[in-house]
């Protein structure tokens, strides 16, 4: 597991995301914020919003929204 | 460099124009591309109910639209979603649609890149972006459970988005400027919910917060009043903008940016076709994109078999 994605199921962008890392063959663990309660806290504390998706190497380090070349720069330094 | 791909049709939006189109081309074995530089659907992914598209009683426009999604892939048609379309060129035989990856000699081109929301137009749009000010509800509205939003705008998007939004606020505003362009039954959904407050003749006149958005200053037409309210989130639902950036060189547009093309989709270029909300029309409904869409198909199929433009 290399990423994080904080989504929820309904929401466009983090539709787009997830195809766009099923498609770069990508491993990633989603995080539902309107199902689990703990990840929406979670989300909250990383990116200081509820807004999705966020994606997260480490908690720290995340991009907010489906940026594709900040997504790629994330990846590659996943997997450095 | 870049890899160059010939295709017979290449669809410029992955809306239920382009899908439409994406489908019939593909059930008539054309070789066929459909690039989306937004989002799967377009404006229709984010809508909560349909209720008027016939065959359903409603419908999220997110699952309709994969619907229709699946339908075109069935048939052969392949959607690409993250190669990102940087300049087309149609005046040339083939068309050129070259992407940040490829460039696409194509021998049709339909274009389907229907509309993007328009932006709050005040000065602290930029600052509170995201932070306050939205344009997606489905996207962005569970970040506002229990709290105060305002929707601005008084056409059937906007009184939709209100109604949905509802479900997650404590109290929410419907703020417009002028009178209500909605469905009656929209209007009326609204009106019965006690949760709602409807400001008609009211403009916004400034945001404010310190991180994020706190208040909104609104203006009464009628009354003259101005006032402040406190507002957690505001979702910005005041019209659309044609997406035609890419072909202002290569077509006549009209004065409100749209392509000009007839009820065959036919525009000026041969082999060039305008379907779905983009196309200069009087009537832009879900139902008409896909008659767009499957119009523009058809006859591209006759223009490749050699018909006269």
């Amino acid at each position: 597991m290399i990423l994080t994605v904080f989504s929820f199921e309904s929401c466009p962008y983090c539709q787009k995301l997830k195809r766009y890392l099923d498609s770069r063959g990508v491993d990633y663990e989603v995080r539902d914020i309107e199902l689990d309660e703990e990840a929406a806290k979670e989300c909250l504390k990383i990116s200081g919003d509820l807004t999705v998706p966020v994606t997260t190497i480490d908690g720290k380090n995340y991009v907010l929204g489906f940026d594709k070349k900040k997504i790629d720069a994330l990846i590659e330094e996943a997997t450095a | 460099m870049k890899e160059r791909i010939h295709k017979d049709v290449v669809i410029i939006g992955a809306g239920m124009a382009g899908l439409t189109a994406a489908m019939y081309c593909g059930r008539m074995n054309l070789d066929t591309l459909v690039l989306e530089n937004g989002i799967i659907g377009g404006q229709i992914a984010n809508a909560t109910d349909i209720e008027n598209y016939p065959g359903f009683v409603s419908v999220k426009g997110g699952d309709l639209i994969s619907t229709v999604h699946t339908q075109a892939e069935n048939f052969g048609a392949i959607v690409d979603e993250f190669d990102e379309i940087e300049k087309v060129t149609l005046k040339t035989s083939p068309k050129i649609v070259e992407t940040q990856e490829k460039i696409y000699e194509a021998d049709v081109v339909i274009i389907a890149s229907g509309m993007n929301r328009r932006k709050l137009p005040l000065p602290e749009e930029k600052k509170f972006a995201g932070r306050g000010v939205h344009y997606c509800e489905l996207c962005d509205g569970h970040a506002y459970d229990g709290k105060i939003i305002a929707v601005m705008g008084g056409g059937n998007a906007a009184v939709d988005a209100a109604n949905f939004l509802t479900k997650y606020a404590k109290k929410l505003y419907l703020i417009h400027r002028s009178e209500f362009r909605a469905d009656e039954v929209s209007q009326k959904r609204l009106r019965d919910n006690d949760k709602v407050t409807i400001m008609l003749q009211t403009e916004i006149k400034a945001l404010r917060g310190d991180k994020r958005l706190a208040e909104v200053e609104v203006f009464d037409k009628k009354s003259g009043e101005t006032k402040t309210l406190a507002i957690d989130g505001i979702f910005v639902n005041i019209g659309v903008e044609p997406n035609t950036a890419l072909f202002k060189d290569e077509l006549k547009l009209t004065t409100s940016g749209r392509i000009l093309a007839g009820e065959d989709c036919r525009t000026e270029i041969a082999g060039v076709f305008a379907a779905g909300d983009v196309r200069e029309k009087e009537i832009r409904q879900l139902t008409t994109a896909a008659s767009d869409g499957t119009t523009a198909a058809l006859l591209a199929e006759k223009y490749l078999s050699g018909f006269k433009w």
